[in-house]
């Protein structure tokens, strides 16, 4: 490998670096020297920001220890070889790739003033909590499975040196499970911290995050100093768990699939219930749907029609993948070799998208209302995504491969093509799948730099659920039924729940 | 079908020339008016919403430079000076300005041109009150048996609730308005995010649990439009026109318009006697010409004696602090004696 490689990283790097030049750093800048001013000490001083941070905290950790807290028994669980087990995972990080206007609306249909149980728990922190479960336990998932299942080896070899189970499971077991714990953790409050839209949709007003307060700043009060102060505490303050993310050690353990069990009939049966329970609101969405309002969705005339919206949202996923395709790749073949690059990779996932909106109205005035800053915009945050999820599948290629076939004649590009590329294939496919999902869903950085003619899916949702009674209601519940089944259909074809996330 | 129709306009936008006019979400004109205008100036007219008043005007302000549309329409006097100050549009002395009210003229500057006027108000449900009291001052609201029937709206997202805070500071003053506001809080006050939130979700005409709600004084006469013939008499009334708000609504052609010819037709055109005559009935304000007759309805919606109204000026020095003083004494629960220490 020797020259090229790093040759190769070079250029990868350089490619990256450029682009989050252009779309990250120079706009968190500008951002930066706004919000250094007076009024950045005064929003601080606030204590109506301060407690839009703490509650931000307070959000953002209680999530994720109601997570873990399912999340770790769950894992236990998922190590045995049941019916159903596959679908069941599938459907657990379903979730996580639907926008946040289906999921909240999902919710109002089950629990919303209007819901099907009759129960109304709309702008309490209980229904705040509940989603974030809702959206976040496929992902505890994703990260603690893969651990549970492969810690079989080393206990048996604590057994097998004595070890009582007790005593090999506290000792061997746990430590070998805590990074997971704390990755999982981490992840499950960097995304509940800076939630935006299901706080603003379903907080009611009370219960708002630090990037709902940005979102409303801006958008309402044009007070841009204030909106610049709390989107630095709010990147501070993402910084450092993605630092403590990134420090978290991973152990190698021996691969392990599934285990055999007993009774695999009551395992499915108790999780499917489960399941079925956690996932309910979005079995109620399905059926609130009337499919009149559909009809009247696709020709309205007071909103948004149904086929200009799908159509920009399908153009600009295409666009925008077309983007975060290759920067994903780049920077998953350049931390391949440098870790210290990985922190680079997650920034767009600590800026709020809100946040990157806002840089990009004040770094670049001349395209405000162009395309390209929107397109931008899209593929920075997906792109770690997609290389989140390739580089594992990166790393653990074994380098001898690519040298074998070098060294039986084959040219590098033919090399790649032939050797790394389909050993690297389910990685890739079920990166773009979450690329492409956050893409399609995304809100945050749309409402903030969106033009009126460019109304995606989730816009139009939004835009209907502005003007509520009955009608704009029930049309709203059908484009998110219509965005859930695009989200969900994508993440089938791509990636049925093999890739993982973090 | 609908996608060759969709393909066909796309087409015809780079023949016709089109004008688009930015807009809040709740405008509406009739269309025989609209396609009248199009067939008789040869333009193309498109209405982009932009959300709550000031939502539209800022997202006007953030695109300024690159405008995304000729003309704007919708920002009344409690966001005059925001727009003025932002320098977002072209003077414009149309014709139609000797036919309006001259009190509307608010900026001498002929940017921001009048459309309309009305008054933002509290509402009540008159099924509710049948055979209970209503209150009797704007004081009596504060009181636990009134504050827990209210729904307001966040002064900081919604146009409505920001008038109405004006109005309670133009009723109570600047040392009274927050102990009024710290009173409706401790009451049990509602506070939504918008007007259609308010109206539709929390009033008690449309299935909530609130009677008392702040909308305009013209809600009333809507409902009996809309009802197509259940109502006779109004549903609802209006209460405390020394609470009502003054609102006026403006037009104003933005600056970097690659069609101003067509942006002056489009003012003239809201000026216009047709559509003025149609504003009441779509949008529910009253026309700012003088020489335009009001539809039947309107009998329903008296104007109200005695509202309050404030200077633009001390509104545009004020708005945002109220707005923080408003937040930090009704959504955190600070004391209003807290809130005004720290003014100084």
């Amino acid at each position: 490998m020797g020259g090229r490689g790093k040759q190769e990283t070079r250029v990868l790097g350089a490619l990256l670096l450029s682009f989050l030049a252009f779309a990250l750093f120079y706009p968190l800048a500008r951002i930066l020297l706004l919000g250094l001013g007076t009024g950045f000490w005064e929003a601080l001083g606030n204590p109506y920001y301060l407690g839009r941070y703490l509650f931000s905290l307070q959000y953002g950790l209680l999530s994720a220890l109601l997570t873990l807290a399912l999340a770790f028994p769950l894992a236990f669980l998922f190590r045995f070889r049941f019916p159903g087990r596959e679908a069941l995972l599938a459907l657990s990080t379903l979730p996580f790739v639907l926008p946040t206007p289906v999921v909240a609306l999902a919710f109002m249909a089950l629990l919303g003033p209007r819901g099907l149980l009759g129960v109304d728990l709309y702008g309490t922190l209980a229904l705040l909590l509940l989603v974030a479960l809702f959206y976040n336990l496929g992902l505890a998932l994703r990260v603690l499975v893969p651990v549970a299942l492969r810690l079989r080896g080393a206990l048996e070899a604590a057994r097998v040196l004595g070890a009582t189970p007790y005593r090999a499971f506290f000792r061997v077991g746990l430590p070998l499970l805590l990074p997971a714990l704390g990755s999982a953790g981490l992840l499950v409050f960097i995304y509940a911290f800076s939630a935006f839209g299901v706080p603003l949709l379903l907080g009611g007003g009370r219960y708002a995050t630090l990037e709902v307060e940005v979102y409303t700043l801006l958008a309402h009060r044009l007070a841009f100093a204030e909106a610049a102060a709390l989107t630095l505490l709010q990147l501070f303050t993402l910084a450092l768990a993605a630092l403590l993310y990134l420090r978290l050690p991973t152990y190698p353990l021996p691969p392990g699939g599934p285990e055999p069990v007993g009774r695999p009939w009551a395992l499915t049966l108790g999780l499917s219930a489960f399941f079925l329970l956690l996932y309910a609101p979005l079995l109620a969405l399905f059926l609130e749907v009337d499919p009149g309002a559909l009809a009247r969705a696709w020709a309205s005339e007071d909103f948004t029609p149904l086929p200009v919206a799908l159509g920009n949202s399908l153009r600009f996923t295409l666009l925008a993948f077309s983007l975060a395709l290759p920067l994903g790749v780049a920077y998953a073949g350049a931390a391949r070799e440098r870790g210290g690059l990985d922190l680079l990779g997650l920034f767009p996932l600590m800026v709020s998208p809100v946040a990157v909106g806002l840089g990009y109205l004040l770094a670049y005035p001349s395209l405000r209302g162009s395309l390209a800053l929107l397109l931008a915009a899209y593929a920075l945050l997906a792109y770690p995504l997609l290389a989140r999820a390739l580089l594992p599948a990166l790393r653990s290629l074994p380098k001898s491969l690519l040298e074998a076939a070098r060294v039986l004649g084959a040219t590098p590009l033919r090399a790649f093509l032939r050797v790394e590329l389909p050993l690297l294939l389910p990685a890739l496919a079920s990166g773009s799948a979450l690329a492409l999902a956050a893409i399609l869903g995304e809100f945050g950085a749309s409402l903030v730099l969106w033009r009126p003619e460019w109304t995606t899916l989730t816009l139009a949702i939004y835009e209907r659920l502005g003007r509520p009674g009955e009608g704009p209601y029930r049309e709203a519940l059908a484009l998110a039924a219509l965005l859930a089944l695009l989200s969900g259909l994508l993440f089938y074809l791509l990636d049925r729940g093999r890739g993982r996330i973090g | 079908m609908l996608r060759i129709l969709a393909v066909l306009v796309f087409l015809a936008f780079g023949l016709a020339q089109e004008i688009t006019v930015l807009t809040h979400s709740s405008f509406s004109l009739d269309k025989a008016l609209i396609a009248r205008f199009e067939r008789e100036t040869g333009l193309k007219l498109r209405f982009l919403k932009g959300g709550d008043a000031g939502e539209t005007l800022n997202r006007a302000i953030l695109t300024k430079g690159a405008p995304i549309a000729d003309v704007i329409y919708g920002f009344d006097n409690t966001f005059l000076s925001r727009a003025l100050e932002a320098d977002i549009l072209l003077p414009y002395r149309s014709p139609e300005i000797r036919n309006l009210k001259a009190t509307l003229l608010l900026d001498p500057t002929f940017r921001a041109l009048p459309v309309d006027y009305g008054w933002v108000s509290l509402n009540y449900d008159r099924a509710y009150f049948k055979g209970r009291p209503l209150p009797q001052a704007p004081k009596d609201l504060a009181r636990p048996e009134y504050a827990r029937l209210l729904v307001v709206q966040n002064p900081a997202t919604s146009s409505p609730g920001l008038a109405f805070l004006m109005a309670t500071v133009a009723r109570f003053g600047e040392d009274g308005y927050l102990d009024f506001w710290a009173a409706l809080r401790d009451g049990g006050v509602r506070v939504a995010k918008g007007w259609s939130e308010a109206y539709y979700t929390h009033f008690t005409l449309y299935k909530g649990d609130r009677p008392l709600v702040v909308s305009y004084t013209t809600s009333p006469a809507a409902e009996v439009y809309y009802s197509e013939g259940k109502y006779q008499e109004p549903p609802t009334g209006n209460l405390f026109p020394e609470l009502s708000f003054f609102q006026v609504e403006f037009v104003g052609i933005l600056k970097g318009t690659k069609n101003l010819e067509g942006a002056k037709k489009v003012v003239d055109w809201f000026l216009s006697r047709p559509v003025q005559e149609n504003l009441p009935t779509e949008m529910w304000m009253y026309p700012a010409r003088r020489d335009a007759k009001l539809p039947e309805v309107f009998r329903f919606a008296p104007e109200p004696v005695g509202s309050v109204r404030l200077d633009p000026v001390v509104m545009a020095k004020n708005r945002e602090r109220w707005i923080e003083e408003w937040t930090k004494v009704v959504l955190q629960g600070q004391s209003p004696e807290a809130v005004r220490r720290a003014r100084r």
